[in-house]
Parts: structure tokens; C-alpha cells; sequence
């Protein structure tokens, strides 16, 4: 009897361990998929794009640091016009994705958080609400040059954006800071 | 007349089945001495409080804290002696005393609430030998409708890993867990227990008991669990009740959670065989919980959960199916849903949330937790003769994991994981030799890990892995032993894919484990047992191989594929001592040393990402010893109002940095005084209770917390229970009011404690009917 038993529990132990996995072993790829992993800032005079500034991580959060920061470089007293584009690359696909943010303008901002020089930034685009969006936005540089860095970020609020919100109300989507020379 | 007959049927049967001991002859007349162990027939766990009187004399014992009964200063002949135990079938045997120390154990059986050996039982490997509290059918009243780690944390020695108001995970003496082993009915519970946000997924309202297990006292079930293992076990399927019928409805106020549930079972006998069944399902639903100040914004609740547990008994084989689903989906906190340092940072500068919208709600949005898990299990038992038989398990069990952070771009989850469970155990077990009891098993698992989602942080991954063990018992006077003895080999596979580039890495342990335990019970009132245990945890393909933000606490974890086993070291001891019928002390003691404990360590620098910079942790070895202690008192200060004190203390010494480890639970004492409004039922009481949890001051001095540890806090409860028959229809009606004074407080084992407080006053209503 205790034979049999034993056997017979054998043989089913041993399939146990035979089932075999053959999903495990097809991995999907582990950069990171369907997040924000470029953004474009295109600084525009007149209507033509005089520069475009690009930052670029295309393994996602974690594996290396960006492997593109530019840095931003402006001429004194002038104006431009900047447009922010965010990008998913993903398995060689590029997917803009600045459109899904304007559909849901009313839960984002894009802020501009300048250090050690100043100039004046004002949002162009506004949401349902009449609320600052931040993809179109105008600089305009002063007639003194300097060097400093701006902070660009993507709030994240969803009800509880407002028109004058603190950068720091909602969760950070985006947030990276690109040097900045004006002359 | 025919359920009378049946009765004493299973009583003969348990006779049968009776450990006799070795009988040393000492020729003196009237200074014979008599003790056994009273079991629980039904799972074998040692019964306290059971009466046993040898009738015609006015000798009368009650089992100890162990289960031990004993009679002194006998003389030789034969007694009849008999066994009463609340809620069990009474039984009387004739024993003939003539010698000096005869020992005989006794199996009870349970009426109508609770049954039955004979046709299916939960067999657990828990006895007198290992170092466990249980709480009460009176605490599992209480706390219906809470999730299983805050019921659990009820116990002297346990506490919880919080994550908002939403997940609780228990921590046994500071470990928690893939070192906390929780069994389901009998089968090692396999989910994505690594996250120390991912709550056990068992719905507690399939348990009637709850037991905690301090050490590695469950070497059966594997010895990775070097912290403890929790049992969840179901009552037994009852023959005997024809048709029953449970509703149990919980209402409670904070977050206007409403719970239904309902049991149905029968049984049906024939003749040759007897068949069982009882079939489980529980829907809850709870919206925005709230703290003293705010409403916490996406903290609902929702839960779908039902099993099904059938049974048949033919002569000496019984079979045994069980099947449970258990369905969540849980809302994360928005105001701890933290983009990076700099939103940290802000959150903790703020005394209210900063990302909150202060209005109840049941609403579930992102960022979200959906969680299923599936488990079925078959198990046979064959008696092969009257004290061998053999048992076999095979489960299989599915659990999938949807994490639901913040997309962009669609609405698919983050991290989406499904993994598989198979496994098969082989026991065998006898009684052959007098005065032991041996036990021998194999066990293969076979686990397979899928992830997708957009957000990589665990690997898929394959693990077969294949235990053999031997347990033997025996008793000797005072002393009763136990010793075990474990083999595991784990073969790892793991699947990558970077880039496009697809590799394999394999990884194998193995590993001896064991444990030894002395129980010393000199006379009725007292046992003390002493536990050594010797095990050892693979590291988790979570510790190796993690690489991600870890979702709601911007933390980046990293895992080091080079970490090797831990191993483990413990001793415990509990000393129970009891001294009269009214007063009780249960004192445990332990040190756990554990080589190349694997622990999360914050390193530089911060990980840059386009969203910011990310505090980054990454998996660390080193050397650490646990001790502490857990302290119960129990007295009746009359036949009415009696009065309990728990208290517990963990010393977490990281010995390689010499400083203390992080996130483990601060000192606390417990106090509650009951009143008994009829004295005879246990069920009728109002109690209140003072919890006082200490701020934790046994922190990392190099560690850098982004908040020093909270205040001490002191809550008051308060429960109300009663019994009343409505239509004759026995109807169980509670309340309860947690923290009575809506303290403003937080907790150091709350991983949100960076972010909002506690939840407030919370007023809970219970109604059972039994059909």
C-alpha cells in the first residue's frame, strides 16, 4: 500500500516540477516603456525655430543617467517664443505626447523655475478653466547677460489645480533643469 | 440516538489513536502519578481549560496553558476517567493506574460549532512544543471586518508594516515578509509577499482561528520563515450540523465601510461514508477613511472574496478539496503619491497633506492596487494502519498583481505580475513507536514569475524547489522533545531582457536547517519550552535583482545579484505559569541572530531621472541580532471584571555598523480591563483598552530618515458584546469604538507617516445571525 502511494505521489511530484515555463522565459524589455523619455524645448522667433533644446533618457527612470541634457543659450533683449514637446520612445516608436497633456490640461502645468539670473516667462496657453497650461509660453530677455540654470516641470493636479498654484502643489511628472547662458 | 452513536464512534476512534506512554513500575501504593496531554481532535493543537475528573473520587484537574493535566498521589487500580471541554464532545475512558507516572493523552472532538477528524481534518504541525499565542474566539469576534495584519497585531509580539490606512502586513519580533510565512488552510501562502507594500492576500474571514507561531517552529512548511509563520485555519467541515447557515454584516464609521458575509455548510452521512461541505463569500466596501483633521483622498476599499470546502470520508481515506478567490482593489493615499526628493520634501514640510481633497469619497482612482489570488488545494489522507498514515497535498495557486501608478499615455497598470504556485507534499507519519511520534515529507514547488506593465522592477523568474524533512517527538517525565531536521534545494532561473539583449541567470542553494525543543512541565500550572532553531532564507529575486522606483515613495531600489543566503539563529523560550485558576503569566524571551541579514541601505548618489532626482536604497548585507521579549498577564479579579496586560519590547542591533536597523517596531503596552455582564458566558462583556506605543529611539545613527521617528501615543478602545436570541435564533451583536478620543497621532511603522496621520475615531457595529 505505502508503496503504491509513494509512487504514485512520486510521479505527480515529478510533473510538478517538469510543468514548464515557457512564458517566463520570453522577458519584456526593461527600459522603461510608456513614460515621458524626451522632451523638446523649441525656442521660436517670427514663427521659425531657432533652436531646440533636448533632453533625452531612453532607458527610463534607473539603468543610466539622461544621456542628453543641452544646455540653453539666448541672445540679450530679445523675445521668443518657446513651445514645451514631450516625447515617448519606445522600441524605436516615437509618440508625442504633448497632445494626451493638452487633452488633460486641466491637470497639468508646466513651470519655468529660473536661478542665478532672471527674465521674464509668461504662459501663453490657458486650460478650459482659464488656468495657466505652460506648453506655449514667451520669454523675453533683459539687456544683461548672465549664466544660471532654469527648472522645468510638469505638475501633476488633478481638481485641485488652480490659477495661481505654487510649483510645488501636485506631484512632479517632469522635472529636470537645463543650464542657461543669455549674452 | 444516531448522532449520539456517531459521537462515540469518533470518541472509540480517537481512543484508538491515543499516544500511550512508557510505564516505569514504582512499587508504591497510593503514590501513583497520572498526566497526559488533552488535544484538539479536530487539528491536534494542545487544549487549555479542559476539565479531567475521575469519576466517583473529587479529583478534578484542568489543563494547563500546555494542555497538561495531572493527578498525584493515586492509588493502583483502575479509574474512569472523564474529559469536558467547552464546545467539545465530553469523553470517559477506564485506565488502569498501576505504576508510577502513567501518561495518556486524549483527543477531543468538537459539537456542533466545530468538527470533525473523522471526516476531514487541517492537520497543522503545531504542538505543545512550539512557542505561539492564538487570539480568542472572543478577539476574532471583535475584530471582524479588520484585514488580517490588524488582526494579528493584537498579539503580544506582533505589529504591522503599515502603508496608509489601506495595507497592513504583520511583522513577527521585526521580521516580516518573504520571512514570515503565512499558511492558508494548510498551504504556504505564495503571492508577491516581497513588497512591503503588499498585504496578505486571505480574506480572515475563512479563519475561526488565528495562530502566530514565534521561531521557526513550522520547519514542515520550509524554513525560510526566520521570522515566524502565521496559520489562517479554517474550522474543520462539520458531519453533523445538517444545514447552518452564518451572516455576519460590519458596518464601520470612519470610512463608511460595509461588509457582508456569509457561511453555508452541511453535512451528510451514510452508512460507509460521510461527505462535507461549506462554501464562503464576503463583500466589503469602504470609501475615503478619515483622520481627526482630514479625509484621506483615494483610501477606498473594495473586496470580493468566497471559497468552497468540500470533504468524503470512506473507511481509512479521506478526501479533502478547497478552493478560495481572493479579489481586492485598494486606493494608495494621493497625498503620498510623490513625484521625487523635492516633492517629498514639500510633503513633509506641510503638517496637512499637500495633494488632498478633504471630502469622503468611494471613489478609486489612481494610483491603485488590484490583487487577486487564487488557491486550490487536494488533499488525501490514508490511515495505512491504526497509528501510520500518510498525506498528501497538491495545491496550485495564482496571484495576480496590478500596481497602478500615473500614466500618461493609457490606462494600463505600472507593474502588472502574475505568479505560479505548484507544489506537492508528501507526508508520512507514525505512532508506532511508543511514547513518539515521527514524521518524514518531501515537498517540489515549481514557481513561475510574469511581469509586464510599463515600469520594469522584477524580472521573471522560475524557482523549483525540493525539501525533504524529519520531525520526531518523544516525551520523557517532565520533558517532552522535539526534533527536527530540513533539506531544501532551490534552483533560480531568472529571464532578462535590457535592451533588447536576452539572458539567463541561474542561481542554486542549499541548505540544512533544524530545530530543537524542550518542554519542561513539572506539574499542571507550568511549562516552559524552549526552542533552538537553525534556518536560513535565500535572498529573494526581489533583493537581487530589483531595479526601479518603487511605487508611492519615491524611493529607487536596487538589488545586489551577488547576496547569499541568511542565516538564522534562534533561541526562545516562553515560560507559562499559572497560579491559581485566576491569574496567568506568559513571558517570552528571544534572541535571533542572523548572518548576512539582508537589509535596504541608502547610498549616493540620488538617481537622476527626467522627473527629477530619487532617494536610491540598495540591498546590503550584514550581521544582525534581534532579541526582545513579549509579556502577557492575565487575572480575574472576581468572577466578573478581569484585567489583561501585554506588553512588548525588540532591541534591533545591526551588529557589523553597531547601531540599530531601521523600521522596526517601537516598545508598546497593552492594558484592558472586562467586565462580564453574566458571568457564565464569555460572550457577554464590555471592555476598554489603553494601547501606549513608545516613540521609537532605536534608529540608525548614520541614517539620514527624511523625518525623525513620531511621538509616543497612547488610544483608548472600547467593545461592547452580546448574545440574544431573536425568534430563537441566536443573534452575536457587537460594537466597537477605536481610538475613542480621535488622538492625532502617527505611527513610525507607517510607511505614509511622512505624509498624513492616523486614521481618527472609528465606531464599528457587528451583527451575526446563525440559521
Amino acid at each position: 500500500m505505502l508503496k503504491k502511494y509513494v509512487i504514485g505521489v512520486l510521479s505527480i511530484a515529478l510533473s510538478v516540477s517538469a510543468i514548464s515555463c515557457k512564458k517566463a522565459s520570453m522577458a519584456n524589455n526593461e527600459s522603461e516603456h510608456q513614460a515621458i523619455n524626451r522632451i523638446e524645448m523649441l525656442f521660436k522667433q517670427s514663427g521659425t525655430t531657432v533652436s531646440t533644446i533636448v533632453a533625452e533618457d531612453p532607458d527610463g527612470d534607473g539603468g543610466n543617467p539622461p544621456s542628453r541634457i543641452d544646455n540653453i543659450s539666448l541672445d540679450i533683449n530679445k523675445t521668443y517664443d518657446v513651445e514645451v514637446k514631450f516625447f515617448n520612445i519606445s522600441n524605436g516608436v516615437t509618440k508625442d505626447i504633448s497632445p494626451t497633456i493638452l487633452q488633460q490640461a486641466k491637470q497639468h502645468e508646466v513651470y519655468f523655475i529660473l536661478s542665478g539670473l532672471s527674465l521674464s516667462i509668461e504662459k501663453k496657453d490657458k486650460d478650459d478653466n482659464g488656468f495657466p497650461i505652460g506648453l506655449i509660453s514667451q520669454w523675453k530677455t533683459g539687456n544683461t547677460g548672465g549664466q544660471g540654470s532654469v527648472l522645468l516641470k510638469l505638475m501633476h493636479k488633478p481638481l485641485i489645480k488652480g490659477p495661481n498654484d505654487d510649483p510645488s502643489k501636485g506631484h512632479s511628472d517632469i522635472a529636470i533643469s537645463f543650464n542657461l547662458n543669455v549674452k | 440516538m444516531k448522532k449520539r452513536l456517531f459521537a462515540i464512534k469518533i470518541s472509540i476512534f480517537c481512543l484508538i489513536t491515543l499516544n500511550i506512554f512508557v510505564v516505569e513500575a514504582i512499587a508504591q501504593e497510593c503514590h501513583f502519578r497520572l498526566s497526559g496531554i488533552i488535544y484538539d481532535g479536530t487539528n491536534k493543537q494542545i487544549l487549555s481549560g479542559a476539565t479531567v475528573s475521575l469519576v466517583g473520587s473529587d479529583k478534578i484537574a484542568v489543563t494547563n496553558k500546555s494542555g497538561v493535566y495531572r493527578f498525584n498521589k493515586l492509588c493502583s487500580g483502575t479509574y474512569r476517567i472523564k474529559i469536558t471541554h467547552v464546545g467539545c464532545i465530553p469523553i470517559e475512558a477506564s485506565l488502569v493506574v498501576d505504576s508510577d507516572l502513567v501518561n495518556q493523552n486524549f483527543y477531543l472532538l468538537h459539537t456542533s460549532e466545530q468538527l470533525s477528524e473523522v471526516v476531514v481534518s487541517s492537520s497543522y504541525d503545531t504542538d505543545v512544543n512550539s512557542i505561539k499565542s492564538s487570539l480568542s474566539v472572543e478577539e476574532m469576534q471583535k475584530l471582524k471586518g479588520s484585514t488580517l495584519g490588524e488582526m494579528l497585531k493584537q498579539l503580544s509580539g506582533v505589529s504591522v508594516l503599515q502603508t496608509g490606512s489601506t495595507v497592513f502586513k504583520p511583522v513577527i519580533h521585526g521580521l516580516h515578509s518573504q520571512r514570515v510565512l503565512i499558511l492558508n488552510n494548510g498551504v504556504r501562502q505564495e503571492g508577491q509577499q516581497w513588497g512591503a507594500e503588499h498585504a496578505p492576500e486571505i480574506d480572515p474571514l475563512v479563519a475561526s482561528r488565528l495562530t502566530v507561531i514565534k521561531g521557526a517552529g513550522a520547519l514542515r512548511y520550509g524554513s525560510d520563515a526566520i521570522g515566524g509563520a502565521v496559520l489562517v485555519e479554517p474550522r474543520s467541515l462539520d458531519i453533523d450540523t445538517g444545514l447552518r447557515v452564518e451572516v455576519n454584516t460590519i458596518y464601520s464609521s470612519n470610512n463608511r465601510m460595509g461588509l457582508l458575509n456569509s457561511i453555508v455548510e452541511q453535512g451528510i452521512k451514510s452508512e460507509k461514508s460521510s461527505w462535507a461541505w461549506r462554501s464562503h463569500l464576503t463583500y466589503k466596501r469602504g470609501g475615503n477613511a478619515r483622520t481627526p483633521d482630514y479625509w484621506l483622498h483615494n483610501t477606498g476599499i473594495q473586496e470580493l472574496n468566497y471559497s468552497f470546502h468540500g470533504g468524503y470520508q470512506r473507511e481509512k481515506t479521506k478526501a479533502d478539496i478547497y478552493f478560495s478567490a481572493f479579489n481586492t482593489k485598494i486606493g494608495i493615499f494621493w497625498g503620498a503619491h510623490i513625484g521625487n526628493l523635492t516633492d517629498l520634501e514639500n510633503a513633509i514640510n506641510n503638517k496637512t497633506p499637500l495633494f488632498n481633497i478633504n471630502e469622503f469619497d468611494y471613489q478609486i482612482g489612481r494610483p491603485s492596487q488590484e490583487v487577486s489570488h487564487y488557491l486550490i488545494k487536494a488533499k488525501l489522507t490514508q490511515e495505512l494502519s491504526k497509528d501510520r498514515r500518510i498525506n498528501f497535498v497538491l495545491s496550485h495557486q495564482e496571484n495576480f498583481r496590478k500596481e497602478f501608478d500615473r500614466s500618461l499615455i493609457d490606462n494600463n497598470p505600472e507593474l502588472d505580475l502574475n505568479l505560479g504556485t505548484t507544489t506537492a507534499d508528501l507526508n508520512f507519519e507514525t505512532d508506532r513507536f511508543a511514547n513518539t511520534n515521527q514524521q518524514f515529507g518531501f515537498t517540489v514547488q515549481r514557481q513561475a514569475n510574469i511581469w509586464s506593465g510599463s515600469r520594469f522592477f522584477l524580472p521573471n523568474y522560475t524557482n523549483l524547489l525540493l525539501g525533504l524533512y524529519g520531525i520526531r517527538k518523544w516525551e520523557k517525565n517532565d520533558l517532552q522533545f522535539e526534533a527536527g531536521l530540513r533539506y531544501d534545494y532551490r534552483s533560480l532561473e531568472v529571464f532578462r531582457n535590457q535592451n533588447g539583449q536576452n539572458f539567463q541567470v541561474d542561481r542554486q542553494f542549499n541548505n540544512l536547517s533544524s530545530s530543537f525543543a524542550i518542554n519542561y512541565v513539572p506539574n499542571n500550572n507550568m511549562s516552559w519550552v524552549n526552542n533552538f532553531s537553525l534556518a536560513w532564507r535565500p535572498p529573494h529575486v526581489n533583493e537581487l535583482y530589483v531595479n526601479g522606483l518603487h511605487h508611492g515613495t519615491a524611493n529607487f531600489e536596487i538589488g545586489d545579484p551577488n547576496l547569499n543566503s541568511e542565516t538564522s539563529l534562534k533561541y526562545t523560550s516562553q515560560f507559562n505559569y499559572q497560579w491559581n485558576k485566576n491569574t496567568k503569566i506568559d513571558l517570552t524571551l528571544y534572541a535571533n541572530y542572523i548572518q548576512n541579514f539582508i537589509n535596504l541601505v541608502p547610498v549616493l548618489p540620488a538617481t537622476l531621472t527626467l522627473r527629477g532626482a530619487f532617494p536610491t536604497f540598495q540591498f546590503k548585507q550584514a550581521d544582525a541580532l534581534l532579541s526582545g521579549s513579549d509579556l502577557t498577564f492575565n487575572t480575574a479579579l472576581n468572577p466578573s471584571w478581569t484585567y489583561r496586560f501585554k506588553a512588548s519590547v525588540l532591541i534591533p542591533r545591526n551588529l557589523e555598523s553597531r547601531t540599530w536597523l531601521q523600521q522596526m517596531p517601537a516598545p508598546q503596552i497593552d492594558q484592558e480591563i472586562s467586565w462580564y455582564f453574566s458571568p457564565d458566558k464569555k460572550s457577554n462583556y464590555i471592555s476598554t483598552n489603553a494601547l501606549w506605543v513608545a516613540r521609537q529611539r532605536f534608529i540608525p545613527d548614520n541614517f539620514i530618515d527624511y523625518l525623525a521617528p513620531p511621538s509616543e501615543y497612547l488610544l483608548f478602545n472600547l467593545n461592547f458584546a452580546t448574545e440574544i436570541r431573536l425568534m430563537k435564533t441566536p443573534v452575536s451583536l457587537g460594537a466597537s469604538v477605536f481610538n475613542l478620543f480621535n488622538v492625532r497621532y502617527r505611527d513610525y511603522m507607517n510607511r505614509f507617516r511622512y505624509f498624513s496621520d492616523e486614521v481618527g475615531t472609528n465606531v464599528v457595529l457587528r451583527l451575526k445571525i446563525n440559521v
